[in-house]
């Protein structure tokens, strides 16, 4: 669908964020400290473990096999607990940081959400449905330790969580290699489709707890003849994610919907995405939702999720890393997710096995052309997942 | 329900906070020390945004300071700072 012409430009939302001076100085220096936490003491963790912690207990006869077992031999160790308590203090003062200036600007933004909701000027639409049972898996506990999540509404029409989401997000990558351009994913796994079926033009785009669309626009602009429609759980999000679409022009259709099962016809997408989703959701869950995706994409679609690697794809101290977060980010499903084949999963939901795939891509934005054409050919590997490579897994049907 | 100008929202967490120390209190303390880690970082940019605007227009008011937009190259100069600023701050001891 073609974004009608724009005569008046659609006023964007997160100019009306206004971080006072020290507040800006604030967030920076929280990104700052999410930095040090997640790259250096990562670093200086993995080296103490490898250096001196591993070799100790093998001369013991105790080299701990799996990654439950490296977590336990760390867990007194003070690189460790400092590891672990300056990246968990830095994930809430993300979110601490920028909720005043959020707050002083909600009635504007919800005035301009709301206006944006009734006249779509670029053309998409916003569809809630404020009788939707939000999930005891999103609910239960504050996901990623931000109070109150994507789904929480504290005055009618609000968009609050929307903007402390989207604004601690960039506090939180500020300074991280990887992630400091939003919708570094659906760049990188569009660019990636683009070279992987030069031929694929889908007609329709779904993307799966999409929160704010943020890793949907970037496929919007790679299939710019297709049409774009992410659902997610949370209201909240979802406005904001739809004034956000409307201001840069590119129509996107939201709607609240669980994944588990939309109202979407069979057969009605020829592209199904999503980015950092199936973690967040209970293994019974996941399992609905690939059954739900099989449903949803016609012949001939490709369906790509980028999701954390599986346990068997990586090392046992890789898997230590990840599953970290399951008790300490408020993720509760990232280990038993983890703990699942992808490909399997696939296979399970009735996909074809051998049409099933899980592989590392590299990030487009920072692997540079030349070497992307012999990651291609096979001649060069993806660095790996969250260090200038993405995990991705999915399907494609006959 | 309340209105979009009274929304204060909430600075607490839903979950089980977990414990990095045997004492908690060191958990707690390690907030202590981060927010004031912070803090000093704060006061350090407005020092350097007085500095800058010292440096430019040979006088200051709290709406310049307000209104000063940092150009990249000084937003570069500031990153390097703080991490600089928090390698010297959290400084490890050798493992032993
Ligand atoms: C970590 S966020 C995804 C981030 C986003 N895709 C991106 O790339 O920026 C996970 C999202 O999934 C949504 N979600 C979780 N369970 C869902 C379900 N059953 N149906 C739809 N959305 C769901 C959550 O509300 C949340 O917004």
């Amino acid at each position: 669908m073609a974004a009608s012409p724009k005569e008046i430009p659609v006023p964007n939302i997160e100019e009306l964020f206004r971080p006072t001076h020290d507040e800006r100085a604030r967030q920076g220096m929280v990104s700052m400290i999410r930095k040090h936490a997640i790259i250096d003491m990562r670093r200086a963790l993995k080296a103490d473990y490898d250096e001196r912690i591993e070799p100790k207990l093998e001369r013991e006869g105790r080299k701990p096999e799996d990654w439950a077992a490296i977590e336990k031999s760390l867990e007194r160790e003070p690189s460790y607990r400092f590891y672990s308590t300056i990246r968990y203090n830095a994930q809430e003062m993300c979110y601490l940081s920028v909720q005043p200036a959020v707050e002083r600007a909600l009635p504007a933004m919800i005035d301009l959400a709301k206006d944006l909701a009734a006249r779509n000027p670029t053309g998409g639409s916003l569809r809630l449905n404020p009788n939707l049972e939000i999930p005891r898996y999103i609910t239960a506990l504050d996901v990623h330790l931000a109070p109150g999540w994507v789904h929480a509404e504290y005055t009618a029409d609000d968009v609050a969580q929307g903007a402390v989401v989207a604004f601690g997000g960039k506090v939180f990558s500020g300074q991280h290699p990887y992630r400091k351009k939003a919708g570094a994913v659906g760049e990188s796994i569009s660019y990636w489709l683009k070279r992987q079926y030069p031929n694929f033009k889908p007609k329709r785009i779904l993307d799966l707890g999409t929160t704010m669309g943020k890793n949907l626009l970037p496929y919007c602009t790679a299939y710019p003849h297709a049409e774009a429609y992410g659902i997610d759980v949370g209201a909240p999000v979802l406005r904001y994610g739809h004034a956000i679409a409307e201001h840069e022009g590119i129509p996107v259709h939201f709607s609240q919907q669980n994944a588990e099962a939309t109202d979407f016809p069979d057969g009605h997408f020829d592209l199904i995405v999503s980015s950092f989703f199936f973690h967040e959701v209970s293994v019974k869950a996941t399992k609905k939702i690939l059954k739900e995706c099989n449903r949803l994409l016609a012949p001939g679609g490709v369906m790509v999720h980028m999701e954390l690697p599986d346990e068997a794809t990586v090392s046992p101290y890789e898997n230590f890393f990840w599953n970290w977060d399951t008790l300490n980010n408020n993720e509760p499903w990232y280990t038993s997710y983890r703990a699942q084949d992808p490909v399997q999963l696939c296979e399970e939901a009735g996909f074809g096995r051998d049409r099933s795939f899980k592989l590392h891509v590299p990030d487009s934005l920072t692997f540079g052309e030349e070497r992307y054409e012999k990651f291609m050919r096979g001649e060069l590997e993806s660095p790996a997942h969250g260090s200038g490579g993405w995990f991705v897994f999915g399907a494609t049907k006959q | 329900m309340t209105t979009s100008a009274e929304v204060h929202l909430p600075r607490q967490t839903k979950g089980k906070r977990p414990h990095f120390f045997e004492d908690p209190s060191i958990d707690q303390m390690m907030t202590f020390l981060l927010e004031l880690t912070t803090e000093v970082g704060v006061l350090r940019e407005r020092l350097d945004t007085v500095e800058r605007l010292l440096d430019s227009e040979g006088s200051v008011t709290r709406a310049a300071i307000e209104a000063y937009q940092p150009d990249a190259a000084t937003e570069q100069e500031r990153a390097a700072w703080r991490d600089a600023y928090l390698k010297r701050v959290l400084r490890m001891h050798a493992p032993e």
